[in-house]
């Protein structure tokens, strides 16, 4: 009962914040002096096609009345006519996310993989060589502009070397998997397609690794920095006197103890990584959410853009959600707290 | 959490072992595909984020338009390049008639033509089309009702191989010609469209991804924000035949990117190359850098509504100070071409005369006529790159320097295109910095707009009311005889030139990189090539 209060008391925060956040974007978007209308008309439109342009997208009611359409319109699962593309907002989005999401998860994937090894590596060799390399890794993650890296990535693994495509989520001469989830691994999985899913695996790792550095070397400061807390502990000395071989020490009983801030940082990063994907998504002509969000907003595509701003609004809570159930399973306290 | 035994690991080292397997080349592919795989297919890449549709009653955006103008034919076309005489596409022949009250227009369909379906082409489909375009009433739908001034009832099929339309005497034969050479003239194959209608949306549904013409190529797929696939048309009955089995349209936004990919191999045409990539493609093997013509112009709009623009020396003045060789040779290195007049090269009507460049005396002499010393004046300039690939602020810098030479101060103020097309249309700019590119391939859709005060376009903007120049203007339109036609815009071009309130600067050409087995690419300044010409 007391987890199901606490799942309950996340979901209505949830609604709220998702109402808060479509009062702001709209207004926001409504009050900027930039016009919709200019922009998706351009130079050569007359008056008369500006007005039913204005009349179309209910441009010319007064703004209280629009967010209650734009509002209700949600409730129905309605999003809303994208200026640009002039498909429903929905659509859009549903052609776009999954190639976002399969591209976070894989750039988690990568940041988990080798954050949390390089973390605890880092922390057991503290002072010595393996730890500075880890450092001045994580300080790079840490401050390297996404843009930068990827044209850098690019230049050297494809254009140089040679050993990774360029961009795109598959091989230009080999057929999409069926849609079935739109993550194209998955549907390369589930329809049993091995050239896909070698091709799809290919084309995720320059851009995985590249969205991924970020996240990989802020983990991996968060498990060095806990891992070497855990290790100044009482019990560490109490094992070792046990006579407990280190790596047992290390990984099984400082490990679990120094990984339960890294799941809080990685909640918080995968939601970063949907709204980081926008720089990366460009310069790796990845098909997804980010790319979509950034047309939209050159070209005051505001419908999209709202649509754009809730999805993340549902995104980033319900990743930690995630984060609060998983901690809330691994760390007892909480259950009693 | 004992990550060690997690299936993760299972995936990761999937993931590496895919990693480590190189990628075959794009030659060898796996699977067949329906063009014939890599060695007939044309590899496209550019930046598609404007396609909205394929429907070519709907699409009026670059790639759209690309795409529509290789997957349907029109009653009349431009061959290549060359936008001065209309030559025969579906119809074999026309006739232009003066009945008195109206013009009718009559064209013969091609003997034997096809659609991609097999159906043979009627003057029914035609019909159709037209009233299709007339029905759905988007973007591009005003250059039937506003340009060319057609109705539903314009439009006849006189028997299954003629076909008439009557324009009213107000608008301009030779210009609805032009305007049916674009892809809102293509002829849909209205037996298929019929049956894809669905809810009564003329089979805009379906077009708007699919094809159902008779165009070199037909659409086989468009996967959104990444590919459009068009094969060749078997069923093709126009010439020449396609060479290759198919074009792959790739949407890649990045332009070090479809450089890289063209250096590569695995892109055969890179559309959206700047300044930067065409210079690192220089001398690299296996790879060739060419330009097309376009027809924007990029000018200056003087508000004459906004003293002391409103005389004529001041402008003159300002015009005479500028260094165009300057900025066509040393700014764009290339990549624009010195155009003074309204008109652009590659239309009818277009005037060669460039009279001026940098004569800083003659300037301030004319500003002393004006009783002018010392001008301040604000500069609107849009963000970005300009046409050509310089970015507008440096284009603005250089204005700047140069009027500066004859004591004119400018003030530079930087917005969004959206936004300073709203100050622009208010007639509330002083000095507005924009580019302009035809609705049609017609003097008309240039010389109207800047100097019809009337039709609130760009004369408008710039508060510029000469009702003696927008009556030759339109009298020009209606001229049915080529030779009298470009003598009519010849007079009004060079007015313009000393008396309008412009600063044309130039006119833009487009880079594209090509891999130097790509035979045929002509581009075309209408923002399309015909892939059928193309080989490799």
């Amino acid at each position: 009962m007391r987890f199901l209060g606490f799942l309950l008391r996340r979901v209505v925060g949830i609604a709220a914040v998702m109402i808060g956040v479509s009062v702001i974007t709209f207004a926001i978007s409504h009050v900027i002096p930039a016009d919709p209308v200019a922009a998706a008309l351009g130079d050569h439109a007359t008056d008369a096609q500006i007005a039913q342009f204005r009349a179309e997208y209910g441009l010319d009611r007064p703004l209280p009345e629009q967010y209650l359409i734009y509002a209700t319109g949600i409730l129905h699962g309605d999003l809303g006519k994208s200026i640009r593309t002039r498909r429903s907002v929905a659509d859009d989005l549903a052609d776009s996310f999954p190639a976002t999401l399969e591209l976070s998860f894989a750039a988690l994937l990568i940041s988990i993989v080798l954050g949390v090894p390089a973390g605890v590596w880092s922390a057991v060799a503290r002072g010595r060589l393996p730890d500075y390399i880890v450092r001045v890794l994580s300080l790079a993650g840490g401050s390297l502009p996404v843009f930068w890296l990827g044209l850098i990535v690019i230049g050297l693994f494809y254009y140089q070397l040679g050993w990774f495509p360029g961009g795109g989520r598959i091989d230009t001469f080999v057929p999409p998997p069926p849609t079935r989830t739109g993550l194209y691994v998955l549907d390369s999985i589930l329809a049993g397609d091995l050239d896909a899913l070698r091709s799809s695996l290919v084309h995720l790792v320059l851009p995985a690794v590249t969205l991924g550095y970020f996240s990989t070397a802020v983990i991996a400061r968060m498990t060095r920095s806990s891992m070497l807390e855990v290790l100044g502990q009482d019990y560490m000395r109490t094992a070792l006197a046990k006579g407990l071989r280190e790596p047992v020490i290390v990984l099984r009983h400082a490990l679990r103890n120094a990984l339960i801030p890294t799941v809080t940082i990685i909640g918080l990063t995968f939601g970063s990584l949907l709204s980081g994907a926008v720089l990366t998504e460009t310069i790796f002509s990845w098909p997804g959410l980010g790319r979509y969000a950034t047309a939209s907003a050159v070209s005051l595509d505001f419908p999209a853009v709202l649509g754009v701003t809730l999805l993340a609004a549902i995104v980033y809570p319900l990743a930690n959600l995630v984060v609060d159930v998983v901690y809330y399973w691994l760390d007892p306290r909480i259950q009693h707290g | 959490m004992s990550y060690r035994r997690s299936p993760i690991l299972f995936v990761i080292a999937l993931l590496v072992a895919a990693a480590c397997t190189q990628p075959p080349p794009s030659g060898a592919s796996s699977t067949p595909q329906a063009t014939g795989g890599a060695a007939s297919t044309l590899v496209w890449y550019a930046d598609t984020s404007d396609l909205i549709s394929l429907d070519p009653a709907v699409a009026y955006e670059f790639t759209g338009v690309l795409l529509a103008h290789n997957a349907y034919e029109t009653l009349v076309k431009f061959e290549g390049a060359d936008l001065s005489t209309i030559k025969p596409a579906l119809a074999q022949s026309w006739e232009i008639k003066d009945s008195g009250s109206q013009w009718d227009l009559t064209f013969k369909l091609r003997s034997g033509a096809k659609f991609a379906s097999g159906n043979a082409i009627t003057a029914d489909d035609v019909v159709y089309s037209f009233q299709r375009v007339l029905k759905l009433n988007k973007s591009p739908a005003f250059l039937f009702t506003d340009i060319a001034q057609i109705k539903d009832t314009s439009i006849k099929a006189s028997d299954a191989s003629t076909v008439v339309i009557s324009l009213p005497k107000t608008a301009s034969p030779q210009g609805f010609l032009s305007v049916l050479t674009f892809t809102i003239g293509s002829v849909v194959d209205s037996k298929d469209v019929k049956a894809k209608e669905s809810a009564g949306d003329s089979g805009s549904g379906y077009l708007l991804d699919h094809s159902s013409g008779s165009g070199a190529f037909v659409i086989d797929h468009w996967t959104k924000n990444s590919e459009v696939q068009l094969k060749a048309n078997p069923n093709y009955t126009g010439s020449p035949k396609p060479a290759l089995g198919g074009v792959l349209v790739k949407h890649v936004p990045e332009s070090t990117n479809q450089q890289f990919a063209l250096e590569k191999g695995d892109a055969d045409i890179a559309r959206n190359l700047g300044s930067q990539q065409i210079t690192a493609l220089q001398g690299k093997p296996g790879v060739v850098t060419t330009t097309g013509n376009s027809l924007q112009l990029v000018y200056v709009g003087m508000n004459v509504t906004v003293k002391p623009l409103d005389n004529v020396n001041v402008r003159e003045a300002l015009r005479t100070a500028i260094d165009y060789d300057g900025i066509v040779k040393d700014l764009f290195k290339g990549g624009a071409k010195k155009v003074q007049d309204i008109v652009p090269a590659g239309l009818a009507g277009y005037n060669e005369s460039t009279p001026f460049q940098a004569d800083v005396n003659k300037a301030k002499a004319l500003l002393q006529q004006a009783g002018q010393s010392a001008i301040t004046l604000e500069l609107l300039v849009p963000t970005g790159p300009a046409p050509g690939g310089v970015a507008w602020a440096d284009l603005a810098a250089k204005l700047q320097s140069d009027w500066k030479n004859i004591g004119v101060t400018v003030n530079i103020k930087q917005t969004t295109q959206a936004d300073l097309l709203g100050t622009y249309r208010a007639q509330k700019g002083q000095l507005v910095m924009i580019l302009w590119g035809p609705d049609f391939p017609d003097p008309d859709a240039n010389v109207g707009p800047f100097t019809d005060y009337a039709a609130k376009s760009i004369a408008f903007r710039n508060g510029w009311d000469d009702k003696t120049i927008a009556a030759k203007g339109h009298d020009a339109a209606l001229i049915t005889d080529s030779a009298k036609r470009a003598a009519a815009y010849k007079e009004i071009t060079d007015y313009v030139l000393h008396n309008g309130p412009y600063v044309v600067l130039y006119q833009p050409t487009e880079p594209f990189g090509l891999r130097s087995n790509v035979k045929g690419f002509v581009w075309s300044p209408m923002d399309w090539t015909d892939f059928a010409a193309i080989s490799k």
